[in-house]
């Protein structure tokens, strides 16, 4: 669309002198086609067309085929509104996909940043934006894909240099990508980009290779510690409920124990009463009664029995009954 | 006539065509434009958009950038006051202002770029110069919200306060920049840091403090689960003893009320007529402690054998 035409045109028309006919007429048809072609052009589905008429901002047209004035009269640009773009900072896509590949090599002048407590913290993020207003996109800054990377870097390092390293590592994570988008965004306005920041995506965060083991140090130390308390609580619960059932189970058996006592002896107390108030209606005869009855339950169990006389003094025993007697 | 018609057409065609090619020019969005005749600016520079007039071949049209201007600097090493060597890597945002004092000034952008650099990494260096660090990173004097899972008092620096910080020290050079750049027909809009990181062997030093300090916490978190560790078991043992000792005491207690009682209760019973009582009780014990192994001697004067005896002398 440049204007190399008009040259050509130029030439044609000198040597059209020398032979006016033939050639005013292949002049013609090619000053027919160059206008032709240079009225019509396609905008595509993602995209919008700026048109400039005599240079000064005209209309603003949408995805198909469309007329404009010939030549440079009318100019046009042709800006993606519609797509969501996206800046990656301190990585590569290298293959977007199902398994999407990323460039092996590091960044790491861009994702390595200075903390607000004076530390070293390595941050990759992207950003989606969108051009919201096309005119402001085309007219208003020049190189905006650079600029536009400048402002994020900047906007991000600001807000992880406000930020201890542990806010940006762990925490503050979340926290980081919502004051980011704010941020930029507000830097976009002021610089009139005609960009919406869609989102600030933070992606790995990390600290630096070289401090990397000794983090991972603390989350070991961390579980570590997490272990051995475990530990002494799984030997707590070993043993202290089993100990709490045994002594639920001897002082129930000292109630046992108890109950066991005491009806005994009331037992024993009633029948002795009992025995007692029969006892004193004749105390020599039940006496007597319980005496021998008693000899009469204990004399068949005993195995040797030896009986002694007044008139026989200590001497041998007359008589022994058991199974040992009988043997003998 | 013929021949002369012929030629005034020429004539005619070739001048239309000059006035066309050099005279009519058209202004985009994008530019602004002055005129000079023969070096000497001719009237105001055009800043609006539109088809624009001027004598041709005399004047010339000089096509200057009406949007915003990027300019990156270099990466340059700058010690901070409190003598920390840094790289410092700013960008900065400009524009022609007035194009006629730029051409004079300048001629064209490249010349401006370099005029910028000068200008602006003289006032980076010299903010740099005269800040801390600190000031340079923290932008405010936020509180940092803490880990809980981390203990506070082993990190070393918190967030120092900051008396200006990196957005008024932007500032700062933006004004400085602006006031140096003023007659050059430049306005520059904005001026920040894109990066700033140590050097190499200031980052050298600060990832080793990076690792004193976790070594540091993971060494506090080993010592600390090795401390509730004890701890939880020392409370094992003591509510084992408190759990059996108290169970022993209650059973004690139970079996001291229950003998007691027991007691009590004999002795009423028994009271009646302790005589009897030991009789019987005398009884009992004979039945229950006499068994196959026992040797019974019993006399003939005793009671049991009163009648035998009897008997047998009369």
């Amino acid at each position: 669309m440049e204007p190399q035409d008009y040259i050509d045109l130029k030439k044609i028309k000198w040597e059209g002198h020398l032979d006016r006919r033939k050639i005013s007429i292949a002049v013609l048809a090619l000053l027919a086609i160059i206008i032709m072609f240079s009225s019509v052009f396609q905008v595509g589905t993602e995209s919008v067309g700026v048109v400039l008429r005599l240079g000064k901002y005209h209309r603003t047209l949408g995805p198909g085929l469309h007329l404009k004035w010939p030549l440079r009269l009318e100019t046009y640009d042709i800006v993606p509104a519609e797509r969501q773009l996206k800046e990656e900072f301190g990585f590569r896509t290298e293959e977007a996909g199902i398994r999407t590949r990323y460039a092996p090599q590091k960044y790491l002048t861009e994702s390595l940043m200075l903390t607000g407590d004076l530390n070293v913290a390595s941050v990759e993020w992207s950003v989606q934006y969108r051009i919201s207003d096309p005119f402001l996109y085309l007219f208003k800054v020049r190189n905006i894909g650079e600029t536009f990377r400048a402002m994020a870097e900047a906007v991000m390092r600001e807000i992880v240099g406000d930020r201890t390293v542990n806010e940006v590592l762990t925490v503050g994570r979340n926290e980081l990508s919502v004051a980011a988008q704010l941020k930029l965004q507000e830097l976009c306005d002021q610089y009139l980009t005609g960009i919406r920041v869609d989102q600030v995506i933070m992606q790995d965060i990390t600290p630096p290779d070289p401090v990397k083991p000794s983090f991972n140090e603390v989350n070991q130390a961390q579980q570590e510690k997490e272990k051995l308390i475990n530990e002494a609580r799984a030997d707590y619960n070993l043993a202290v409920p089993r100990a709490r059932g045994e002594a639920e189970q001897t002082i129930r058996r000292a109630e046992g124990y108890a109950i066991d006592r005491i009806n005994r002896a009331r037992g024993e107390a009633e029948r002795f009463k009992s025995v007692f108030t029969e006892y004193r209606r004749a105390p020599d005869v039940t006496r007597r009664r319980i005496y021998l009855e008693t000899l009469g339950e204990v004399l068949p169990k005993v195995g040797r029995k030896l009986f002694v006389d007044k008139e026989t003094g200590n001497l041998v025993p007359l008589l022994q009954l058991g199974k040992e007697g009988q043997n003998q | 006539m013929k021949q002369m018609g012929w030629l005034t057409i020429v004539i005619l065609g070739v001048a239309a065509l000059i006035v066309i090619w050099d005279g009519l020019f058209i202004v985009n969005e994008k530019q602004q434009v002055i005129i000079t005749r023969f070096g000497k600016p001719v009237g105001n520079p055009i800043t609006e958009p539109g088809v624009n007039f001027k004598v041709p071949l005399l004047h010339k049209a000089h096509f200057f950038e009406k949007r915003f201007l990027e300019w990156d600097g270099d990466r340059n090493q700058v010690p901070t006051k409190d003598k920390r060597f840094i790289w410092v890597d700013t960008y900065a945002r400009w524009r022609i202002e007035d194009p006629l004092l730029f051409y004079q000034r300048l001629t064209d952008e490249s010349r401006a770029q370099s005029r910028l650099d000068d200008i602006i990494d003289g006032a980076t260096r010299d903010a740099v110069a005269n800040h801390d660090l600190v000031e340079l990173v923290r932008s405010s004097n936020r509180e940092a919200a803490l880990d809980p899972s981390l203990p506070e008092a082993d990190l070393e620096e918190g967030l120092a306060q900051i008396e200006k910080g990196r957005s008024n020290i932007m500032q700062e050079i933006l004004l400085s920049a602006a006031s140096k750049s003023s007659n050059l027909g430049i306005e520059v809009i904005d001026v920040r840091f894109k990066r700033i990181d140590y050097n190499d062997d200031v980052r050298e030093n600060v990832y080793e403090r990076m690792i004193a300090e976790r070594t540091r916490i993971a060494q506090r978190f080993r010592s600390e689960g090795q401390g509730d560790s004890a701890r939880i078991r020392g409370e094992k043992e003591r509510d084992l003893k408190q759990i059996t000792s108290e169970a022993y005491r209650q059973a004690q207690e139970m079996v001291g009320k229950a003998d007691a009682e027991a007691a009590g209760i004999y002795a009423e019973a028994y009271n009646r007529d302790p005589e009897f009582y030991q009789f019987l009780k005398t009884m009992e014990t004979y039945s229950r402690a006499l068994d196959e192994d026992s040797l019974l001697i019993l006399s003939t004067e005793g009671e049991f054998m009163r009648f035998l005896q009897r008997a047998r002398g009369r």
